[in-house]
């Protein structure tokens, strides 16, 4: 029976070995693997800017299936989502009438394709007649000093061509037409009332923005009841302005061979291991001992005393 | 039925056994390892950007600027508002409370007063607002790892979340950068940004004991996840 008890402890302390060793090795490929990794991404948001279109429910889908499909439902003209950060690649969007089976045909369908650091508005725009899905790229430059960008977005087709001026009499945009989109526009940051009216004649529809330094910008014209209305939509900000440079967070007391501290952490989870691995050793050594040759835990004289010791 | 087996044979067979088993124990204690550490890693089910069927809960604004208010099954959450209270980041174990932060008077930021507590830079982005919200941590006291201790070990994909005026916001990482502090790139990591991104920072490289300072600064990137 002692035959087939020393190969037990034997193999517990091999598989235990066996174990550590492979965990070691797959955090060692895991580690490797992922440190040279980034994940790239680029910018989509998603707009319903067709004024006689009924809601949708809009569908983003990853063509590699890099993230999982997202549906927004019940959009409505005039609403624009915030920008989603997206894996880059190549995404396919579809709008369907709001509550339709989605194992319908969608009424229209187009792809993006995400490029790293890239912006993209997708929108559906013009008439519900002649409805389109239309992928704009927004360049989201950040002005350099005191400036702000910003863009005219026209999806109003009570006023099919538009003029906007900044409250100086600077012009932004003329002739904008309906389903279109200028380009950017550097303009010093800061508190202005944009007037926008149809280039045709008509009322003047004030807009008052605070636009901020560092920041981009889209104003997004739309039908109102009887005129037009228009609105800021933010492509680019943040709050504030930055910290300067680099933070000290840090008291070195993990740093190698500082000595303002104990041993860093990663030494002292090693010295635990060999600790524990020295520990079960000598027990399975004693284990073993015990149970193939007690006699050798007497004093000497003793067992010369006593009959041949059993050879196994 | 079988003749009475002879002590010897059946002795040498137990040893048989026994040798295989040696030699199969290691290999299989390896397969174990790598077998804990690959479910380990799956349980922790936080590599990459979600996927699954789940219907999407997007950020949609309305013309006014402000979030419409959506009937059940519409993607339309309020804005969060407030300041944030607290930051988890499940694969390293990190939970931890935030202080507000600001800035001294030449305008660099001031680090956590604890180091069991990481800090949100005031000045600048709230979490979940457009724009570069910073977080910042120690990496450790004079004795002991502290909070951000092992925030260079967070991978693309790994979940960050900040609570706010009572909702948990989910941030993506997407990548980390060492940097000189002798040569922080400030204006391309606090730049603007078209959705709400994360900057949690602490320090690394050598630590230069005439300073008491780490050279680098260790910055992880991460998106609002779609």
């Amino acid at each position: 029976m002692r035959v087939n008890q020393w190969p037990r402890h034997r193999m517990l302390r091999a598989v235990i070995a066996g174990a550590l060793v492979g965990m070691a090795m797959s955090t060692a490929v895991a580690t490797g693997a992922a440190a040279a990794s980034s994940q790239k991404v680029g910018y989509v948001r998603l707009a319903h800017l067709s004024p006689d279109t009924p809601d949708v429910d809009v569908y983003l889908d990853s063509t590699s299936h890099a993230i999982a499909e997202k549906v927004f439902t019940g959009v409505g003209y005039g609403v624009v989502s915030q920008y989603l950060a997206l894996p880059i690649g190549t995404y396919t969007v579809s709008m369907r009438v709001s509550g339709a089976d989605p194992s319908t045909p969608p009424v229209i369908t187009t792809t993006v394709t995400v490029a790293t650091g890239r912006a993209y508005t997708v929108a559906g725009v013009g008439t519900h007649a002649e409805l389109g899905l239309k992928v704009i790229n927004d360049d989201l430059t950040i002005p350099k000093g005191s400036h702000a960008r910003v863009r005219i977005v026209q999806a109003s087709v009570k006023a099919k061509l538009i003029d906007v001026s900044l409250s100086n009499g600077d012009t932004v945009a003329n002739n904008v037409a309906f389903a279109t989109t200028t380009s950017y526009r550097t303009v010093t940051a800061g508190s202005w009332t944009l007037d926008v009216k149809p280039s045709a004649g008509g009322s003047t529809v004030p807009l008052k923005v605070n636009l901020h330094s560092d920041s981009v910008y889209s104003v997004l014209v739309l039908d109102g009841k009887s005129s037009l209305t228009a609105t800021l939509l933010t492509d680019a900000s943040r709050t504030g302005s930055a910290p300067g440079g680099p933070i000290d967070t840090g008291a070195g007391g993990t740093a190698p061979g500082n000595n303002g501290g104990g041993l860093p952490v990663p030494v002292l989870v090693l010295i635990s291991v060999a600790a524990v691995l020295a520990v079960a050793t000598v027990t399975t050594v004693v284990v073993r001992r015990r149970a193939t040759a007690p006699d050798a835990w007497m004093p000497r004289r003793a067992s010369a005393d006593r009959a041949p010791t059993r050879v196994l | 039925m079988t003749a009475p087996r002879d002590p010897l044979i059946r002795r040498h067979r137990i040893r048989a056994n026994a040798r295989i088993r040696k030699v199969l124990a290691v290999p299989l204690g390896v397969l174990t390892g790598v077998a804990i550490l690959v479910a380990s890693m799956a349980a922790a089910g936080t590599a990459g950007f979600p996927r699954g069927a789940a219907a999407a809960s997007g950020t949609w604004l309305a013309p006014s600027g402000t979030p419409r208010s959506g009937g059940p099954g519409h993607g339309f959450p309020r804005a969060p508002s407030g300041t944030p209270t607290w930051v988890h980041i499940p694969s390293i174990g990190v939970s931890a409370a935030l202080q507000l932060l600001t800035t001294d008077s030449s305008g660099q930021l001031n680090p956590p007063t604890k180091f069991d507590e990481a800090g949100w830079y005031a000045g600048g982005t709230p979490p979940g607002d457009i724009g570069p919200a910073i977080i910042a941590g120690h990496i450790d006291s004079k004795c002991c790892p502290a909070v951000f201790y092992r925030l260079d070990r967070l991978r693309p994909g790994d979940l960050v979340e900040v609570e706010r005026g009572g909702q948990t916001l989910r941030f993506t990482v997407t990548r980390s950068a060492h940097y000189p502090k002798a040569d922080f790139p400030t204006s391309s990591v606090y730049a603007p940004t078209p959705d709400p991104e994360l900057r949690l920072i602490t320090c690394g490289g050598e630590f230069d004991k005439a300073a008491k300072s780490y050279v680098d600064n260790v910055v992880v990137y991460a998106v609002a996840t779609p």
